[in-house]
């Protein structure tokens, strides 16, 4: 597939760091120089573990977040920064939260909640034209539109999902990124949302952001994958290069580390990394995963490994292993 | 060793456990029926999603759901051999943390911030065995050492917040199996874990059964976790066991619709396909569920019958271990194999 001239959305070289200052030594650096591109269509998928830095970044790529460095770009156009996020890129990069409860105003009824995004934006012309595109909202995400005067409260957690997901699609985006969409969910209801998802992209072409540290789900809905550490992308890909044959470390052990719900896996090689990821107010030099590495040498203290690769499968690693 | 441990007294048996919590509007059924035998040195995973009962099983039978409001009965009720159900409540007490032991999901909450490791580990030493405070201490370090926390000698005076999640989950693992218990309760010991990590508690787990031969009741909701390190699996919904069998035999086929639209419902990281399964609807409430199978409603082979009578768990014929509660039993098996 050749790829499109101009990505939807274009993140380069993004800087997070939280707290720190004048009197406080040092801050979280929640996201160092991360850069990546999303095409029309298609869904990117990042994992990584708790504190590498996943959802800073979801937050600066629809604009929640400035960051303190590096730039967002919508079909080029760069994100305002410091001051509001333009109207139209707000209109078209929407948001899918993990909790679908605490994301939900609990005291506003469905209709209300899903046709926010068209007050806001004034996409609906009257009071009647308001309610019918709510109801197709809901039929678009599999719920019955009678449900839209009832609450939050009165739903389960799948369907909570599908309504912060209609509320999403409200204003016709172009990027939707989900953080941690499923996570909440019960397993026998996952597949739904899951499926939903992928569903609502085939129909309506929109791209993905698709933030989760379930493996096996990330590489379910993804045709690109990110893997994150600390901070730093660690590798960036095809999803069947990453999870086919990993370039980076890191990759490789956390896809080695995940559980395989198939007893005869038992006993498979495994790559068990010791001890927890480090804290990132402190990082290491280098390349940030050097600490828990098993091929970490002296290169890798003193000199950060660029993400680079031969083709599109790039890895941010000294003895990247590309084509195994 | 198996064949010896065999004519051994099972580490846990629980027959009929029931347990109602009740609410304004009458009792809330969340646990209906359970049986439960492990035997020493196996892990049993309890299976189940959200409301299943299944941390409400493992908290009746630790013990810790005394008080009003709940109701918990069971016929039979032992562990290492004790009858739990003959015992005062003081007795019950000093069981609890030396025959059998829990390791909470949050291990941050579950110990005391205030206390430094080495003294809350100690403790157990000086309740239960009546040890000094310096040979309490001797023991925690080695315990640390046992679970491979480094420089133990060093960090046994540390407080549990200078401590990672991974290394917290450890030290409750270490006091856990302080005093060799013959049953450990581990009530989703990894789900506030990151992957890298959970690998290395569910090893560390599996080292100790294996060295001291305790009994593991482990608590998950997670496939994966149950495939890597059960022996046997018990899959709850609503309040009930739906199906128990070797872990080997439940994957490969299952015996009830629940079981089989779960497997057909999680993406397989080596095996990626393109449309997953999924399963309508959501898991009942408790207490909301009707007199056939709680099931039904999103099973896709139910019949009228289904609606009707609620299946009993029922030995498979042919497979004395395994058991399962559904009346299409021999049509999910039939589609297993084809």
């Amino acid at each position: 597939m050749p790829a499109p001239a101009e990505p939807v959305l274009r993140a380069a070289d993004l800087h997070k760091t939280y707290g720190g200052g004048l009197l406080r030594r040092g801050g979280v650096h929640a996201v160092a120089g991360v850069s990546l591109e999303l095409h029309a269509g298609e869904t990117l998928g990042i994992v990584g573990e708790s504190g590498c830095g996943k959802s800073t970044l979801a937050r600066m790529l629809v604009g929640l977040e400035h960051p303190d460095s590096g730039q967002v770009t919508f079909h080029g156009k760069p994100f305002a920064r410091g001051r509001r996020i333009p109207r139209e890129v707000r209109r078209r990069v929407q948001m899918v939260f993990q909790d679908p409860l605490t994301s939900l105003n609990p005291r506003m009824t469905i209709l209300d909640i899903v046709a926010e995004p068209l007050d806001v934006h004034r996409l609906a012309k009257d009071r009647t034209a308001r309610r019918a595109r709510v109801g197709e909202l809901l039929e678009l995400v599999g719920l019955a539109p009678e449900l839209m005067n009832r609450f939050p409260y009165e739903f389960s957690g799948g369907q909570r999902q599908r309504i912060g997901i209609a509320r999403a699609l409200a204003t016709d985006p172009e990027v939707i990124v989900c953080d941690e969409p499923v996570s909440a969910l019960d397993m026998s209801v996952q597949a739904q949302v899951v499926n939903l998802l992928s569903d609502l992209q085939k129909r309506l072409g929109v791209a993905l952001v698709f933030i989760a540290h379930d493996l096996a789900v990330v590489r379910h809905v993804s045709h690109r994958v990110g893997v994150m550490y600390l901070g730093r992308m660690a590798e960036l890909g095809d999803a069947a290069d990453v999870y086919g044959a990993p370039a980076h470390p890191y990759t490789a052990a956390l896809m080695s580390a995940a559980p395989v719900p198939r007893p005869q896996a038992r006993h498979r090689e495994r790559i068990v990394l010791a001890g927890d990821p480090p804290s990132p107010v402190d990082p290491p030099s280098g390349c940030r995963f050097r600490t828990r590495c098993p091929q970490a040498a002296d290169v890798c203290a003193s000199d950060t490994p660029p993400l680079q690769g031969p083709g599109t499968h790039l890895a941010a690693c000294h003895f990247a292993a590309f084509g195994a | 060793m198996t064949g010896s441990r065999a004519a051994d007294p099972p580490a846990l048996e629980i027959r009929d456990l029931e347990v109602t919590f009740s609410g304004s509007r009458g009792g809330v059924p969340a646990v209906r029926g359970v049986d439960l035998v492990i035997r020493p040195g196996e892990t049993l995973a309890l299976l189940g999603e959200s409301g299943s009962g299944k941390s409400v099983t493992a908290r009746a039978i630790m013990g810790l759901l005394e008080g009003p409001g709940v109701d918990v009965r069971m016929s039979r009720a032992q562990v290492g051999g004790r009858d739990l159900l003959t015992q005062d409540p003081e007795q019950r007490r000093l069981l609890r943390g030396s025959v059998m032991t829990m390791v909470f999901q949050d291990a941050l909450s579950a110990l005391n911030p205030v206390l430094t490791i080495g003294d809350q580990i100690g403790e157990l030493f000086r309740t239960h065995r009546g040890a000094t405070r310096a040979q309490a201490r001797k023991h925690a370090i080695d315990l640390l050492k046992l679970v491979g926390i480094p420089a133990a000698e060093s960090r046994v005076r540390d407080y549990p917040h200078q401590f990672s999640g991974g290394m917290r989950q450890r030290i409750l693992i270490a006091m856990a199996v302080a005093l060799e218990p013959d049953l450990l309760i581990a009530d989703e010991p990894t789900t506030a874990l990151d992957v890298t990590v959970q690998a290395q508690i569910l090893r560390l787990i599996d080292r100790l059964r294996r060295e001291l031969g305790t009994a593991v009741l482990l608590i998950t909701h997670d496939l994966g976790v149950a495939a890597e390190v059960a022996d046997r699996v018990a899959v709850m919904y609503a309040g009930r066991i739906v199906e128990t069998s070797a872990v080997e035999e439940i994957y490969d086929r299952p015996a009830h619709p629940y079981t089989e639209a779960l497997l057909a419902a999680i993406p397989d990281l080596e095996r990626p396909s393109e449309q997953l399964l999924a399963i309508p609807g959501a898991p009942p409430r408790p207490g909301t569920v009707g007199a056939g199978c709680a099931f039904e409603p999103r099973c896709s082979r139910s019949s009228s019958l289904c609606d009707r009578e609620r299946p009993l768990l029922t030995v498979l014929p042919g497979s004395p271990h395994r058991a399962a509660a559904c009346h299409h039993t021999q049509e999910v098996l039939d589609a297993g194999t084809g």
